[in-house]
């Protein structure tokens, strides 16, 4: 059964690369976990994560398979949970809760707690429920608050379902909310995100994400635009929301802290600051990805199979990709230059044993000539400039 | 061994005409190789070759042959058979008596067919006419007998009608061979003379000299005298080609082998010197060859100039089994250190580019390819330069010179008028047209070297549906009137973009040149402006406009993995551009600049 082991923290690897410093990789002792649950009550035009309808699916037998790989992980040093899909709300309360207890037995030092919610999910019942079950942060998927853009992405709620969403939220004793929204949605303008953008801070969320409308291939919006029905937005308003989405928030009182994340002081995901520091995680459910450092693994995606694999005592990873020490320097580089503070210099040096200056010497100095990189304070990061081209700069820091 | 049983001949053919099947049943049929071991093309031994079915570099092989009841011995020397490769071909036969033929059945004589046959005869060469595959259904062997007969001026009735692939016909060209075609003379009573018509450059072994000896004989141990250079050496070892190379104890008259003399590089040896005897010297060497002409020049740059001395050592290896190739240091200002590098012509230049890139882990930016100029100088000078950023400041020049070629075209009559345009676009001048049949026609030119050494071959292939053919030869260099277009990015002229070209097309040429850089060049997160210049005026200009956008908005665990492949083939994508000022271009950028299409 130790196959199914998952990630291990204390790693330890040596860099045999020739130019580069040959210390040991040293390990924050700490790491996430993340739940996926793959099922949706509909799929929204634009998403191509995996999820498949609620009903079609034993969901009981499919979150005991869930526990059974759960109750196998090293969850020692997970300090932070984070629930995601799909939508989690669509599963029945009872399953859901008994679920939740599973991980809050195995799991004792959680201080942060993520529930993922679709508005029009967000019950008061079972809001309270998962306050009751340790949860003490929602996720709303609210998108947009123009009823038009929520049609043309799929979405079956509507503005006023958020509103009634956080409401409810707050009822139930949320203290951290996070507000997901969209822009750049076919046929919006920069006045159709700026109303969204208000009412979200209406609603005084302690957080929010800003995401730019992406297209993936394969998605029925992406084919939708192919064949004309819809018109994507320009680069130039694509650029110009963003910067739009920054001076707003920021003047509401948020801290713009990643690419797309903006949260009033304290209230950061720490969940996804592991993932931007490349600290370890475990991914639970079909499709979820794991990282020990040195290697990155991928569930099963489909149900079926994962479940299968499960209850035969099998593995349920279906992909394996190993990460040299190479990789991961420079996964650590280009992570922590997506958040506010950038890449700490010493901190990367005492994870990575080596000086990121030097290192990653030519691209920082020529980005720095250009202005899009800064050093201050022993931090390297993306200036307000870079910001909408950040891959622009970040891939000179994917590779050595 | 007696020079009356000795042939020595080469097989001219157009490309996929059946050169390489008919050697292979010749040495089949000879024992030489047995066809279990007959490896596809057994002559061509470079990966390169093969791929792109074509001969690059000369090679020999010894066959023994009975006759009337006499022990023959047959050399085959092969020949390249593309346009680049005329001057290896001229020093293959000039080891010849005689020459086959070699003219495909479906295809009739083509224009490398010609220029090689008129070499032949140049030469000396006797020709044999072959017509191969008689056996396709679209074989048309009597109108290709009159082609032959009428451009060639070998008779129809001696062709012989062959099957290489079959088999059939090869026998009798074996015996035509031994009973037709000339001996070499015997002066085995002479001095030694012997020809180095090829070498290669073996790892272990050093320089393989191929010769073919005309006079006296070459013993194992000998000291010999190159009489070219007066260098000497003592021969470690000497054999022929049987088709490995099998040791001997000796070269006599008419033969042809190796010799292997302990000599280090490739440059210390002239392809078409004399070997002699250093204590009992011939008197005069046997014909000089020219040098190789090098027509085509680019310049390769490393993509890192960190990666410089790295070019530098694979440019030495490649040169190590290529002579014809040079490669002299060069220093852009755009650019930064690299290498100008002279070829044979288009083809030779793409062959190096692929082996430089195949065999070499390097990233190259390389220059489009442009021809040499001679410029007349106001004191009376003349210099050559090879790039249009060696060119002197217009008020030193008297005059300008471009090279001009005579150009042989043959094709289809139905192609005739399209390609008469394309020939006027390129400042071709029509010197005569001659019909072949009554379908087909050969149509000589004169055209500078520069309007046909880029995309010309390519434009006479789509015109004529493939059909058409093409040869040239050097002519001579002729006062052209000629400008330099400067090209600005960004405010900084890049002189690995200039162009010479005729005065009467500089404009509009200089006007879809930048068209085209402002679509191979990638936005940056400024507006690049581009501007054309003409004799330093100014007289067009395009902007490439700044891109507003390039973030992944969504990166989470899941995600690291597939990101990271994509953002390293961003960074790939980089690599491969040079950085001018803080603009990066491109390597299509600096080949875009010779497409003359809209």
């Amino acid at each position: 059964m130790s196959r199914i082991k998952k990630a291990q923290a204390g790693n330890t690897a040596t860099l045999s690369q020739s130019g580069i410093n040959s210390m040991t990789i040293k390990e924050d002792n700490i790491s996430g976990l993340y739940v996926h649950i793959p099922f949706c009550t509909s799929k929204c035009a634009y998403c191509n994560f995996y999820s498949e309808p609620v009903s079609a699916h034993d969901t009981y037998r499919l979150l005991q398979a869930m526990r059974r790989e759960l109750s196998l992980a090293d969850t020692s040093a997970v300090r932070t949970v984070y629930i995601g899909g799909g939508s989690p709300s669509c599963l029945p309360a009872a399953q859901l809760a008994e679920f939740m207890k599973t991980i809050t037995d195995k799991c004792h030092d959680i201080t942060e707690f993520t529930v993922e919610c679709n508005p029009c999910q967000a019950a008061p019942r079972m809001l309270e429920n998962l306050r009751e079950l340790g949860v003490n942060r929602l996720s709303i998927g609210a998108q947009s608050f123009n009823d038009d853009e929520l049609n043309l992405l799929g979405r079956i709620h509507n503005s006023e379902s958020v509103r009634t969403a956080v409401y409810q939220a707050r009822q139930a004793g949320f203290e951290n909310i996070s507000l997901d929204l969209i822009f750049a949605i076919c046929g919006s303008t920069q006045a159709t995100w700026q109303a969204s953008l208000e009412q979200a801070i209406a609603l005084n969320p302690e957080h929010i994400s800003a995401y730019s409308l992406t297209l993936e291939a394969s998605t029925p919006l992406a084919q939708e635009i192919e064949q004309g029905k819809y018109t994507a937005v320009d680069e130039l308003t694509d650029r110009a929301m963003y910067e739009q989405a920054i001076e707003t928030l920021t003047k509401a009182g948020y801290e713009h802290y990643e690419i797309s994340n903006f949260a009033k002081s304290g209230f950061e995901c720490r969940h996804n600051m592991g993932c931007w520091q490349n600290r370890p995680y475990i991914g639970i459910g079909p499709s979820a990805s794991s990282s020990s450092g040195t290697r990155r693994t991928r569930n099963f995606s489909d149900i079926k199979t994962y479940i299968k694999a499960i209850e035969s005592d099998q593995s349920p990873i279906g992909e394996t990709v190993k990460i040299s020490d190479m990789d991961r320097i420079c996964e650590t580089a280009v992570l922590n230059l997506r958040t506010k503070n950038g890449i700490d210099v010493k901190k990367f040096k005492q994870v990575t044993g080596n000086d990121p200056c030097l290192l990653f010497a030519e691209p920082v100095r020529t980005h720095c000539e250009q202005g899009l990189l800064k050093i201050e304070n022993d931090r390297i990061y993306l200036t307000a400039k870079a910001l909408p081209i950040a891959d622009y700069v970040l891939c000179d820091f994917a590779a050595l | 061994m007696d020079t009356q049983y000795i042939r020595n001949f080469s097989i001219i053919a157009h490309i996929d005409h059946g050169k390489s099947t008919l050697a292979d049943r010749m040495l089949e049929i000879t024992g030489t190789i047995t066809a279990r071991e007959a490896q596809e093309q057994l002559l061509d031994d470079m990966d390169l070759e093969r791929e792109r079915g074509i001969t690059i570099k000369a090679s020999a092989v010894t066959m023994n042959y009975e006759y009337e009841g006499h022990a023959y011995m047959l050399n085959l020397i092969d020949t390249p058979g593309h346009v680049d490769f005329h001057y290896e071909v001229s020093r293959a036969l000039a080891a010849c008596e005689g020459a086959l033929l070699v003219v495909d059945a479906t295809q009739g004589v083509q224009a490398q067919t010609v220029a090689n046959a008129y070499l032949a005869v140049e030469n000396g060469a006797e020709l044999m006419g072959v017509i191969n595959k008689v056996d396709l259904p679209a074989a048309q062997p009597d109108v290709v007998g009159d082609e032959i007969e009428h451009v060639l001026g070998v008779k129809k009735s001696e062709c012989l009608l062959i099957s290489a692939k079959t088999g059939k016909g090869v026998k009798e060209v074996l015996d035509s061979i031994c009973a037709l075609m000339p001996a070499p003379k015997d002066l085995s009573n002479e001095p030694v003379e012997a020809l180095i018509f090829d070498s290669h450059f073996d790892e272990y072994r050093g320089v393989i000299c191929y010769v073919r000896v005309f006079s006296g004989k070459l013993k194992l141990k000998q000291k010999i005298r190159l009489m070219g250079s007066g260098r000497t050496y003592l021969i470690t070892e000497i054999g022929k080609f049987c088709p490995k190379m099998k040791p001997a104890g000796e070269l006599g008259t008419g033969e042809v082998g190796y010799v292997i003399a302990n000599i280090r590089q490739l440059g210390d040896v002239t392809i078409g010197d004399t070997i002699t005897d250093d204590a009992a010297p011939a008197e005069h060497a046997l014909e000089k060859y020219k040098p190789p002409l090098q027509m085509v020049f680019s310049d390769f740059y490393p993509g890192s100039n960190t990666d410089y001395p790295k070019l530098r050592a694979a440019f030495d290896k490649l040169a190590l089994n290529d002579a014809s190739f040079s490669f002299v240091p060069q220093n852009s200002p755009a650019l930064g250190f690299g290498f100008r590098c002279g070829f044979l012509g288009l083809l030779h230049m793409e062959i190096i580019q692929e082996r430089l890139e195949r065999e070499n882990d390097i990233n190259v930016v390389q220059t489009a390819p442009s021809v040499s100029y001679e410029v007349v100088m106001r004191d009376g000078k003349v210099i050559r330069i090879d790039s249009p950023s060696q060119l002197p400041d217009r008020t030193y020049i008297e005059e300008l010179r471009e090279p001009f070629v005579k150009l042989e075209i043959i094709t289809g009559t139905d192609s005739i008028g399209g390609i008469m345009k394309l020939a006027e676009e390129r400042r071709c001048k029509l010197i005569k047209t001659d019909y072949l049949g009554p379908t087909r026609v050969i149509m000589e030119y004169k055209s500078p070297l520069a309007e046909i050494v880029y995309d010309f071959y390519d434009l006479l292939k789509s015109i004529s549906h493939g059909y058409a053919t093409m040869d040239y030869e050097f002519l001579a260099f002729e006062k052209s009137s000629l400008v330099k277009i400067d090209i600005l990015i960004n405010g900084n002229p890049v002189d690995a973009l200039s162009l010479i070209v005729h005065r009467d097309n500089a404009e509009p040429r200089g006007r879809k040149l930048i068209v085209k850089l402002r679509k191979t060049i990638p936005r940056h997160q400024f507006e690049i402006p581009l501007q054309v210049a003409i004799g330093g005026k100014i007289i067009a200009r395009e902007t490439i406009k700044a891109f507003r956008k390039d973030v992944t908005a969504k990166l989470y665990g899941g995600d690291v993995t597939r990101k990271m492949k994509v953002l390293k083939k961003q960074k790939e994508g980089k690599k491969r551009m040079k950085n001018i000022g803080n603009v990066q271009i491109p390597q299509e950028a600096f080949m875009s600049i010779l497409d003359t299409s809209d």
